[in-house]
């Protein structure tokens, strides 16, 4: 990056900077708390359940935090521009129903299908961004609103029922296949975190999200557009959550519009988790994974360990308050 | 009257912030029934004054006595405890409730169960306003009123209790000339009662007209005390500016000798006849009354005039921040339409805004990242933000402009209040801007970094930048201006060269009295 187009300059800039990217990349305010704390729950679980530190269960974790991970990659650019979007999960279900029912109906390309679902979500988000900014509602209750609208559309085109999806490629492009051995969506979730890097911490783009959600009269006054700042982080998050959906569809063989309720939740928690800043300005891409991951862990460790349903809601509940809290305190 | 005791006495005060002497032993009275105006310069010790009455401030020596007693105020609330009831320029009021409900905020009266009787604290609250003859209703919501009837509920907040002592802190700021009677006719009426009132202020005229004796401070110090009904105008002013202003400022001037008045009165008359890099004709909006100005290449040109007169709506002007209804905005001869500040910036304007911590800086973020934030076009390779180039223009400006920091990666929360605004200004250094616009340059900046950020306005005017200044320090217009314009009620009232006004103490007489 930097160090290309500064070769003429000193080595030591070259150093530095190169330096700084590692930092940026590797470091976030506060991620060092949620860290320990990812650690302990593995050292944890570890002790307490025989199978929990294998590979297999390690690449069950993984599985079953792609969705929430790769969310969670959009909003996080959302939270640190200083917005919300509550209806990702909602946008999964009108994403993977949309592109299920086209596959059935019009086409049976996977391609096109995955395109129709990732279209769907990106539209969604155009949506509540130019809601939010145009009209200036609070993004809380645009997608609040929201939230209600894509899921209710999604039951009326299906009729509440899942729609299947028979397409061996499909299945096997973003749920049953593998990459040099990784299992797809781990890799997509791996594709969607380096773009969330390389956009948040590498582009200039990164920069106007940092300062819209840092302090948007500030940012405005220095010739930052920031509502279109805002508007693309909308948009970026529904093409997420299509690609999401994709994966939650194949892993099903079918598009299900009454599952995935909630997710919204998980995915919000893994932001904060990470150290992102609700009032904006703060974040990064590094501790959003690692906030998912504390997600996923509790997700999976939580049943292994035989914890009741039940009390897996609660207890989860608790440990995402303390290490909010213990984030907190510098 | 006078043989009581006075309600407030404050003797031989002395404040310190580090080695700063705000307040080097100043005394002040107030007596009951009395409007007190305390007047002086920013940076002249007229807010510590009132906030060590406040209990926000502690003093470093002296002795507080507040009817009579010796007092030691440790926070806002003992202050208030004594009777002393501050109204301040920013309003306290909840704007979605009415005033009745504001009056109660915190003291209302239950009829069990903790629950609210809204009728009781209607009546009981129209009851207080009357007999304290506030001309308010009770039940309007705040965000209805008009700006005075806010100030004026804010100060019937204020008196509620046991209150005997009333400091109002630049009340008329926000106010319009009808406003300011229904203000001073509440001031009136709550001296009658015997309240003493501190009123501090800009504005000379306000001080005959309400005021009953008058207070001078200067650089931690009392310059005097007057029965109102005994000074003249030009007698205050010049007590304001002092007697060392025009050795002060010439001193300053030595230091910069070649670099003051720009290249632009060298060779004034080649300049003159240069094309304006701005010009305004008859413009017009909702704050601006037909402004005609122009400003030429290294051209400082000072905005002076009240708060409230439209100086800052001038520069939003230019910046792309209002638009102008009537008459026309002309760019380097163009005439343009600018909706965003981004085209402004495009052009080749920028902005030092007045509140650096709203308007110019994300403060959790590192300087590089600040200066970057304007420039990002530039610091765009393919998409990517170019972080080498925008790392050693940030070395550059760190550099250039002396800012005091460990490094580039310090996050501006961390520097002080003149560094702050050296990196504001840092934000505009590559490429240099056509036209440059300060708001309050100096705001908040100490004495040292002053002088370092006059240096850098100069370089910008040398450089061929066309610079305007608001300021309502006159000192800093006539130190730093090739020319002065006053504004007044949203126009410009007069223009003159900075060297055809003599003395501090006739660009006060300017903008006391703009010509009508």
């Amino acid at each position: 990056m930097s160090t290309a187009t500064s070769s003429p300059a000193p080595a030591s800039t070259g150093d530095n900077s190169r330096r700084t990217a590692v930092r940026d990349l590797l470091s976030s305010d506060r991620p060092y708390g949620v860290l320990l704390a990812l650690i302990a729950l593995v050292i944890f679980f570890s002790i307490k359940s025989d199978v929990f530190f294998t590979g297999a269960n390690l690449e069950n974790i993984g599985r079953q935090t792609t969705l929430v991970t790769i969310m969670a990659v959009g909003m996080t650019f959302i939270i640190i521009s200083a917005e919300i979007d509550l209806s990702v999960a909602s946008i999964l279900k009108l994403s993977c129903v949309s592109a299920a029912l086209f596959m059935n109906d019009f086409s049976d390309n996977w391609a096109l299908g995955a395109l129709v679902g990732i279209g769907v979500g990106a539209l969604i988000g155009l949506v509540n961004g130019l809601l939010t900014t145009k009209l200036g509602i609070p993004s809380f209750l645009v997608t609040l609103g929201m939230l209600g609208v894509a899921k209710g559309i999604a039951f009326v085109i299906t009729d509440t029922a899942p729609v299947l999806v028979d397409n061996r490629t499909f299945w096997a492009v973003f749920y049953e296949g593998t990459i040099a051995g990784i299992p797809v969506p781990i890799v997509w979730t791996l594709i969607a975190l380096a773009i969330g890097s390389v956009l948040l911490h590498l582009s200039t783009f990164g920069r106007k999200v940092y300062a819209t959600g840092g302090n948007a009269t500030a940012a405005r006054y220095s010739g930052i557009n920031t509502d279109r700042t805002k508007i693309l982080c909308f948009v970026l998050t529904g093409v997420l959550a299509g690609l999401a959906s994709l994966i939650f569809t194949a892993q099903g063989h079918a598009a299900r519009p009454d599952f995935a309720d909630g997710l919204e939740l998980d995915v919000i928690a893994a932001v904060i988790l990470g150290g992102t800043s609700l009032f904006g300005g703060r974040g990064t891409i590094i501790g959003t994974l690692i906030g998912s991951l504390i997600i996923g862990v509790l997700n999976n460790g939580l049943v292994l360990i035989g914890v009741s349903s039940s009390w897996q809601i609660a207890v989860k509940g608790f440990i995402i308050i303390l290490a909010v809290a213990l984030s907190k305190r510098r | 009257m006078t043989a009581q005791q006075p309600l407030v006495d404050l003797r031989d005060i002395t404040v310190s912030f580090g080695a700063v002497k705000a307040l080097r032993g100043v005394s002040f009275d107030l007596r009951p029934g009395e409007v007190h105006a305390l007047l002086g310069q920013n940076g002249a010790g007229k807010s510590t004054l009132i906030k060590v009455l406040s209990g926000v401030n502690q003093r470093d020596g002296g002795e507080v006595l507040i009817h009579g007693k010796e007092t030691n105020f440790r926070s806002a609330q003992d202050s208030r405890d004594s009777g002393i009831a501050m109204v301040y320029q920013d309003l306290s009021l909840i704007p979605s409730m009415s005033v009745a409900s504001n009056l109660f905020l915190g003291r209302e009266p239950h009829v069990g169960a903790g629950l609210v009787r809204h009728r009781t604290i209607h009546a009981q609250a129209q009851k207080y306003l009357a007999e304290q003859g506030f001309p308010i209703k009770a039940s309007a919501r705040v965000d209805s009123l008009p700006f005075a009837y806010r100030q004026l509920t804010e100060i019937a907040k204020a008196l509620m209790g046991d209150i005997k002592i009333l400091v109002l802190d630049e009340p008329t700021s926000a106010l319009s000339a009808g406003e300011e009677e229904i203000l001073f006719k509440t001031v009136a009426e709550v001296t009658k009662r015997g309240v003493g009132v501190i009123y501090v202020t800009h504005r000379l005229q306000e001080v005959f007209r309400i005021s009953d004796r008058v207070s001078v401070l200067r650089d931690g110090r009392n310059v005097g005390t007057h029965n109102t009904s005994e000074i003249t105008m030009e007698k205050l002013v010049s007590e304001i500016v002092g007697p060392g202003h025009e050795r002060m400022a010439t001193d300053t001037l030595s230091v910069e000798e070649g670099d003051r008045r720009s290249a632009f009165q060298d060779d004034a008359s080649v300049r003159s006849t240069a094309a304006p890099v701005v010009e305004l004709r008859g413009v017009r909006n909702s704050r601006l009354n037909g402004v005609d100005l122009k400003v030429r290449p290294g051209e400082i040109l000072g905005l002076a005039g009240m708060v409230g007169s439209g100086r800052t709506e001038i520069l939003e002007t230019m910046f792309g921040l209002r638009k102008a209804d009537e008459g026309e905005v002309l760019f380097e001869g163009k005439s343009v339409r600018w909706r965003t500040p981004h085209q402004a910036i495009a052009a080749g304007v920028a902005l030092v805004p007045e509140d650096r911590h709203l308007e110019g800086l994300v403060l959790e973020d590192t300087i590089a990242a600040n200066i970057a934030m304007p420039r990002l076009p530039h610091l765009t390779r393919a998409g990517l933000f170019s972080k080498g180039e925008a790392q050693r223009r940030a070395k550059k400006a760190v550099a250039d402009l002396n800012v005091k920091a460990p490094g580039i990666h310090t996050r501006l929360q961390n520097l002080s209040g003149g560094n702050q605004q050296k990196v504001v200004f840092g934000k505009w250094l590559t490429p240099e801007p056509r036209l440059l616009l300060l708001d309050e340059p100096s705001v908040g900046v100490d004495v040292g970094a002053r002088d370092e950020i006059y240096g850098i306005i100069r370089r910008f005017a040398r450089n061929g930048c066309a610079v305007v200044v608001v300021s309502s320090e006159l000192v800093e217009l006539q130190l730093l201006c090739d020319t002065l314009a006053v504004v007044h009620d949203g126009r410009v009232t007069t223009c003159v060269r900075s060297s055809e006004v003599q003395g501090e103490e006739r660009l006060h007489h300017l903008v006391q009295e703009p010509a009508r």
